[in-house]
């Protein structure tokens, strides 16, 4: 039963987050280790999410252009496809890459501590290898993969104006429509969204990792389901963000919130 | 010191890909090769159908079908700020969709569910000396694992999409009928209306050209493979970041090829 198998997991990692937020409720975070992780997870994705960014600025500028070119409303193309790629596409598709860089990175590495008994060493020990191991891990990947995405979607606008430049749209132009269109509850959205990705990818990557088995193989399982359960757990919940933002908009009577 | 750095980064990175496009070019070859020697693997390439194509199509309709319904909701909003009107809306989602979502996010998504495992399976087949085995027994590796894993990739790819374009257009017709109150047939006449037959060809050309990335880089990861235990899980890890960025450069690349020239 796949869908059941897919309700225990997400039941599994509801009590785990819960765990998680107790333990650092009661100040057992290690900060050092947050930077030691961050450092390690984040700044290597850097230059990842800076490719990724611009590519997806400027599919999303040509796609755009496309579409606005058949009715002449190329007036708008700077707002419109910045604000579509701030608000969706973006977010979604620089979280899928950083849901296949750092989430991985991190179940690959969590599940190979867990076959190699690293973890049961620990426990060994007398300490708790949530506490030691995953709390730093969880909320290093949060905390960068927040922020990696805030950058990806500002290098996500310089794409879009360098594609511009490129097909002979005046970039100046292309500038000053954005905020036209982009309001500000559109960038309150994403940053929001770039937020709950963040902590979708921590929590679903240091849970498969953490309950990884089964020697080498296992760890390959791990990361897969991994990338497969982030990837999921993205779409849907950008899909409920976007409702909650529409129904706001319908329950306020404002034209644009 | 930074830009021997760079430099030095950007070598291997273009080795890296010089080497998987070598990689593509000698499964197409040894494909044609049996082809040709009607030797053709079929039971293998049956089952690796099976396994890439058929046992995602559960994950693909459950992701398109949100992709459809959130792509209504965004476009009506910036329809309503742009044109003050949302008659346009089921043209603009179908066709964003067609040219652009259906193919990627479809991709991406078989990425992670087949490309991780093909570079695990191939990675720890390696670790334990299967590989060799295959090549004392003069098995040709690519012959054997990638060339089934290639179709059967090419395969899932295109047909997968087809479905969840089909998957995404319907539930996209449910919320616009709920929410802007247009009626299924106005919807799917403007969705056949705007739509165009070269915009489906594109569609299929570009998944066809992302499923056939997959399983390439994953195998390639897999056969460079280190032999520690953290080897199998780098590997898994570096197919699945690799080929996401390869989808969204040769997006970019096949769309304006198509559109803009």
């Amino acid at each position: 039963m796949p869908s059941l198998s897919f309700l225990s997991t997400v039941g599994g990692m509801i009590l785990f987050t819960w765990d998680c937020v107790l333990l650092t409720l009661q100040r057992k975070t290690k900060w050092h280790q947050v930077l030691d992780q961050i450092f390690q997870v984040g700044v290597r994705s850097l230059g990842l999410t800076v490719a990724a960014g611009l590519f997806v600025g400027a599919i999303m500028a040509l796609q755009i252009d496309l579409q606005l070119k058949d009715f002449g409303a190329e007036a708008f193309l700077g707002g419109l496809s910045t604000s579509t790629t701030l608000r969706n596409i973006g977010p979604v598709l620089i979280a899928f890459l950083l849901s296949g860089k750092v989430g991985a990175y991190t179940s690959a590495e969590l599940g190979t501590m867990e076959v190699t008994d690293q973890l049961n060493a620990i426990r060994l020990l007398g300490a708790s290898p949530l506490e030691y191991i995953i709390l730093p891990r969880i909320w290093a990947v949060v905390i960068s993969s927040f922020l990696l995405l805030i950058v990806g979607l500002m290098v996500t606008i310089f794409g879009g104006i360098i594609f511009a430049e490129v097909i002979g749209v005046n970039s100046l132009n292309y500038i000053q429509n954005i905020p036209r269109i982009v309001t500000v509850w559109s960038i309150v959205l994403s940053v929001i969204k770039s937020f709950l990705f963040g902590a979708i990818i921590a929590v679903v990557s240091c849970y498969k990792g953490y309950h990884a088995k089964g020697g080498s193989v296992g760890v390959g399982i791990a990361v897969q389901s991994c990338a497969v359960t982030n990837l999921i757990l993205i779409i849907i919940t950008d899909f409920l963000l976007s409702m909650a933002s529409s129904c706001l908009q319908d329950i306020f009577k404002v034209g644009y919130l | 010191m930074i830009m021997t750095w760079l430099g030095r980064a950007l070598i291997l990175k273009v080795g890296e890909f010089l080497a998987t496009f070598f990689l593509w070019i000698s499964t197409v070859l040894s494909m044609i090769k049996q082809l040709l020697k009607l030797k053709f693997r079929a039971r293998e390439t049956l089952l690796q159908m099976y396994l890439l194509g058929v046992q995602s199509v559960l994950i693909m309709v459950v992701a398109m079908g949100f992709v459809g319904l959130m792509l209504i909701i965004e476009l009506a909003f910036h329809m309503n700020l742009v044109l003050k009107h949302d008659s346009l809306v089921p043209a603009f989602s179908a066709l964003l969709m067609v040219r652009e979502l259906g193919p990627v996010i479809t991709c991406l998504l078989l990425t992670s569910r087949i490309g991780a495992g093909i570079a695990a399976e191939i990675g720890s087949m390696k670790i334990s000396e299967q590989l060799d085995a295959l090549k004392m027994l003069s098995i040709d590796p690519i012959d054997y694992l990638v060339v089934p894993r290639w179709i059967g990739s090419v395969f899932a790819a295109v047909t997968l999409t087809v479905i969840s374009l089909a998957i995404a257009i319907w539930g996209g017709a449910f919320l616009a009928a709920q929410k802007l109150g247009t009626s299924p047939g106005e919807y799917f006449n403007t969705v056949f209306f705007f739509v165009k037959f070269p915009d489906l060809a594109h569609c299929i050309v570009k998944s066809a050209v992302f499923g056939s990335l997959i399983p390439i880089v994953a195998a390639y990861q897999g056969f460079n493979c280190g032999s520690d235990s953290a080897a199998v899980g780098e590997a898994a890890t570096q197919a699945v970041v690799r080929t996401s960025l390869y989808i969204i450069i040769a997006d970019f690349l096949l769309t304006y090829l198509f559109y803009a020239i």
